[in-house]
């Protein structure tokens, strides 16, 4: 493979004079950008760190860990417990370090591989030269990539340069984890961070690669609304499931439909971003059932007639939950082969008629463009033999069942969120369902009640079961992903963000292991829109928010509009396409602010952190993948709140407000060191509640550039949310309040009082920045 | 001892393990040898506690060894209506972080707590509280799990018990501590 050279000298003296600024590049990508390039392209870890540094010193790790012990190599297992080291000489905050690093390496990995199988599957179907062109209105079509790597791709073929940098770049980070590597515990975090900024690096890459090129929605504010839910799949024609994140299998089950005419002849429905994405591809054919805490309920309404599985968040025992139902499972993704024999050179005719016969236990097909065929025409023969599996137990069955529980508990002690099942089991026992139909909205579908059970009771089935009428009514309207944000919509919104009147990003991201179900998601989400944040959403969140209707019969989506305005509910798309949300952020930086972007890291950071009023709220947050996700907004200084299985990433990043010194910037004007008060007050935060999470992420809005009109209509909201569940004023309002102008003006009275009472000091609005070398006055 | 094996399944503890103990009058002579005790309570207290009064009986608790009491999210009304003047309003994240730091003297400036008493969290998430401070807090201050659940990350925790039982115990904790029903 071609290497990029880049040879850099900024001052030569030979014999044939003196050359200044000379830059050569050897390679693929032939630049023809006129920006110069800053400092970082393709940055080391350690070139980055001392930004890390200063995150780390305000937001210091404060660990919870899951066990006392380290396993991870044969000296151990190692008691680690309080001040104790391991016999490699590691300690207990350098290993919890260790283990975030690798979730976060995982989770990287797991994105960069979807991506580089994309983009060369797309390069062998489409060129190397296929243009990236990203709507009309995206002229930064790039901006992780051109912040990060310092290029500008505009083809597909450019893309593998930053795929490259990617994974020499993880080579390195995951190899600090082994025994007897790092053992700073910040400079493990350090690690943690860059990490996550490679991520979205990935998720960009993974994502542009194929709104180029498969006719994705580009940038559409009005990108159109698909229906989601069980209840709005057709089960009177063959059922086709995708599941997973990558699009490319889903992809060729639609073309081999349109191409053969069978457009209304089988149904295509989707779980988790292969159905966001399958819709972006395709909004008019594809359906989505709704986010990974519905794969186990879908599968056992037995509906499904063909499941084809391509990466990330599938069941692993999937196969097995197939095979009660006698649905026929294909994997297409090297990452998740599930056992099968590699079909993929056999002809098409003799793996439909092996599936069907049974004769293999299912089909692994690598080609993407065979799965389509194979998918649509296993579908349609098996069809008319799986009827009788289509059925849910009848309600006498249920009973039968509930009448062999021994009332052990056992059930209620493995749920991980503590559901009273055996409570309804019991009611059950008796005739009555309906607890078991209560347990519908919080359960998450992952059977740990089932496999604790001594008398192996179908538990989740009996919950579907008690819960079908509510399942067939779950017809819902979701945007399909959008996408990137337009430079337009960027150039309208940076000024109001920047200053404050807009009074914060708030994005609902993530994974649906959610503790109390996926209303909260909603109602955080509706509150924040009518509140006139711009609210963003993507991967399962984005579902979540498309799975509840008001008084009116209407979801969030069909109430909201897609713009990234104010009041906006913007789905970007799937878990890749978290990228155009650092994207959008990055964007303020260099579309509105007009700061250099290519290769400077630091600076764009330093200004998203001190001005953009960005925060994510990862309700369900549960894999890897989302700990990396974290990970790359916590680089660029966007905080990120979790709700309560969030505690589990055993680390969280806190700041002190009450410690003064912590909260000090440089007056970029005159260099001056400036007080600027605990904003944004932590980088990552678990919330024990959605109040809680309410208030913080108002709170964590607050930027230190915000004008006091901005800071004002933070105030209010911060003010009124806090009011509203605690019915009094945040006793930490002193540190917000920088002049009297920044007080909302419906409070005044109130506020001065107490104010006073308080004991506040007016402080000063510099020119904030964290980075002396930004101070323009030396 | 019999009921003191993790309530959650997986949640395997060790090697550092409380404490257990259950019977309401040890507790109620470790909370009466507070000297600056500290009770953090969550949003997840049982329905049929909360029906029977559990709130009320928590503050004469804590009113009867001045205690603070560190609460945040929906429940923090229920016992700031109890004019109980010691609840502090504070998310749980942000109480375990100053806790567990030896230069932070509590919410009035008075000193370290050397009693932390926990309540009404989701199971897992008390076990990493409890973990957090359990590594990371001054080893003079003892964590206490009030909750009806064996919690091995805390210095001293009860064991696994129903709700009924459970309320029984706090009741006669309170009546140890206050006297009377
Ligand atoms: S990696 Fe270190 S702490 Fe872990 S088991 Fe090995 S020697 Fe022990
Ligand atoms: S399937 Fe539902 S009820 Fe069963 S353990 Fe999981 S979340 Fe709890
Ligand atoms: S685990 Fe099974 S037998 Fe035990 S209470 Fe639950 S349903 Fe009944």
């Amino acid at each position: 493979m071609p290497r990029k050279i880049k040879i850099k000298i900024d001052e030569l003296k030979s014999e044939l004079g003196v050359i200044k600024n000379l830059e050569l590049n050897i390679g693929r990508i032939i630049e023809d950008w006129e920006e110069p390039e800053g400092q970082y392209s393709m940055p080391k870890v350690y070139e980055l760190r001392d930004w890390d540094f200063k995150l780390l010193k305000r937001y210091k790790p404060m660990y919870m860990p899951f066990c006392d012990l380290c396993c991870l190599c044969t000296y151990g297992k190692c008691d680690l417990s309080r001040d104790k080291r391991g016999a490699c000489g590691i300690d207990m905050s350098g290993q919890q370090s260790r283990i975030v690093l690798l979730a976060c390496c995982i989770g990287v990995a797991t994105h960069t591989s979807h991506a580089r199988t994309l983009v060369e599957a797309l390069i062998d179907k489409y060129g190397r030269n296929a243009p990236i062109d990203l709507g009309g209105e995206v002229y930064v079509e790039a901006p992780n990539t051109r912040l990060i790597c310092g290029i500008k791709p505009k083809t597909l073929g450019d893309l593998e340069d930053a795929l490259d940098y990617i994974e020499t770049e993880l080579t390195y980070m995951l190899a600090s984890t082994h025994t007897g590597q790092e053992g700073s515990n910040l400079d493990l975090e350090s690690k943690v961070f860059h990490v996550g900024m490679l991520d979205h690096l990935a998720l960009e890459i993974a994502d542009i690669a194929q709104i180029a090129t498969l006719n994705f929605p580009k940038a559409d504010p009005e990108a159109p609304l698909v229906e989601i839910g069980m209840g709005s799949i057709d089960i009177s024609k063959p059922v086709i499931l995708v599941i997973g994140h990558n699009v490319l299998p889903s992809t060729s089950i639609i073309d081999y439909m349109e191409e053969n005419g069978l457009y209304s002849d089988v149904e295509v429905c989707g779980l988790c971003c292969s159905a966001h994405d399958i819709t972006r591809y395709s909004p008019k054919k594809a359906k989505i059932v709704g986010p990974m805490s519905w794969e186990l309920r879908f599968i056992r309404t037995g509906v499904p007639d063909v499941i084809v599985i391509d990466e990330q968040c599938i069941r692993t025992d999937i196969a097995l939950e197939a095979s009660r139902y006698n649905m026929i499972v294909i994997s297409t993704s090297e990452q998740n082969i599930q056992g099968f024999p590699d079909m993929t050179r056999e002809h098409p005719d003799v793996i439909v008629e092996k599936l069907v016969n049974r004769e293999i236990p299912g089909a692994y097909i690598h080609d993407p463009d065979l799965v389509g065929e194979v998918a649509v025409k296993v579908a349609m023969k098996v069809y008319p033999l799986r009827k009788k599996y289509k059925k849910l137990p009848s309600v006498e069955e249920v009973i039968a069942y509930a009448t062999k529980c021994r009332e052990c508990q056992e059930c209620d002690k493995a749920c991980p969120h503590s559901l009273p099942i055996m409570n309804a089991i019991v009611a059950a026992k008796n005739g009555d369902l309906s607890l078991l139909a209560d347990l519908y909205e919080n359960c998450v579908a992952c059977t740990r009640c089932e496999k604790a059970c001594p008398v192996d009771m179908p538990i989740l089935t009996m919950i579907v079961k008690a819960s079908d009428r509510r399942i067939k009514s779950e017809k819902y309207k979701i945007r399909v992903g959008r996408g990137a944000i337009q430079d337009t919509e960027i150039r309208e919104v940076g000024s109001p963000i920047v200053l404050g009147e807009i009074p914060g990003v708030v994005a609902f991201v993530g994974c649906p292991n959610y503790a109390q179900g996926g209303k909260e998601v909603v109602i955080m989400a509706e509150e924040f829109a009518k509140r006139r944040y711009i609210v963003v959403t993507s991967g399962c969140a984005a579902m979540t928010l498309g799975m509840y209707k008001n008084n009116d019969n209407k979801t969030l989506y069909e109430i909201y509009p897609g713009v990234f305005d104010a009041g906006g509910i913007v789905n970007v798309g799937s878990c890749v396409a978290n990228s155009h949300i650092s994207g959008a952020a990055i964007k303020i930086a260099s579309v509105f602010a007009k700061r250099k972007l290519r290769g400077n890291y630091k600076e764009i950071a330093d200004y998203i952190h001190n001005r953009v009023g960005a925060v994510g709220i990862a309700w369900g947050a549960m894999s890897q993948k989302a700990a990396s996700i974290a990970a790359g907004f916590w680089r660029l200084g966007v905080p990120v709140i979790v709700g309560p299985h969030g505690s589990k990433y055993r680390r969280m990043l806190m700041g002190r407000k009450e410690n003064e010194e912590d909260w000090y910037v440089y007056d970029a004007r005159t260099g001056e060191k400036v007080y600027v008060g605990p904003v944004p007050e932590h980088l990552f935060y678990t919330a024990e509640t959605m109040e809680e999470a309410m208030v913080v992420a108002a709170k964590l809005c607050m930027r230190a550039n915000d004008t006091t009109k901005g800071r004002a209509v933070k105030l209010t909201n911060y003010i009124d949310l806090h009011k509203r569940f605690y019915g009094t004023l945040p006793d930490d309002l002193p540190l917000f309040v920088r002049v009297e102008a920044d007080i909302p003006i419906t409070m005044k009275d109130e506020i001065i009082a107490f104010l006073k009472e308080k004991g506040w000091k007016e402080k000063a609005i510099p020119d904030p920045t964290l980075l002396e070398e930004m101070v323009r006055k030396k | 001892m019999k009921g003191a094996e993790p309530w959650q399944t997986a949640e395997i503890p060790g090697p550092i393990k409380a404490f257990v103990i259950s019977e309401p009058a040890r507790i109620s002579s470790i909370l009466k040898s507070a000297r600056r005790p500290l009770f953090i309570i969550g949003n997840r207290i049982d329905k049929k506690a909360l029906e029977q009064g559990i709130i009320s009986l928590i503050v004469d608790i804590a009113g009867a060894i001045d205690a603070d009491i560190a609460v945040y999210g929906g429940i923090y009304r229920d016992f700031k209506a109890t004019n109980y003047d010691k609840v502090r309003l504070v998310p749980s994240m942000e109480v375990i972080d100053r806790v567990k730091d030896e230069n932070w003297k509590g919410f009035d400036g008075k000193g370290r707590y050397d009693v932390i008493i926990f309540l009404g969290f989701p199971y897992y998430y008390e076990w990493l509280m409890l973990s957090g401070l359990k590594h990371y807090g001054d080893r003079k201050t003892r964590t206490l799990s009030l909750d009806p659940y064996y919690q091995p990350n805390a210095t001293i925790s009860m064991i696994n018990m129903d709700i009924d039982k459970w309320m029984e115990v706090i009741k006669e904790i309170r009546s140890n501590l206050l006297g009377g029903e």
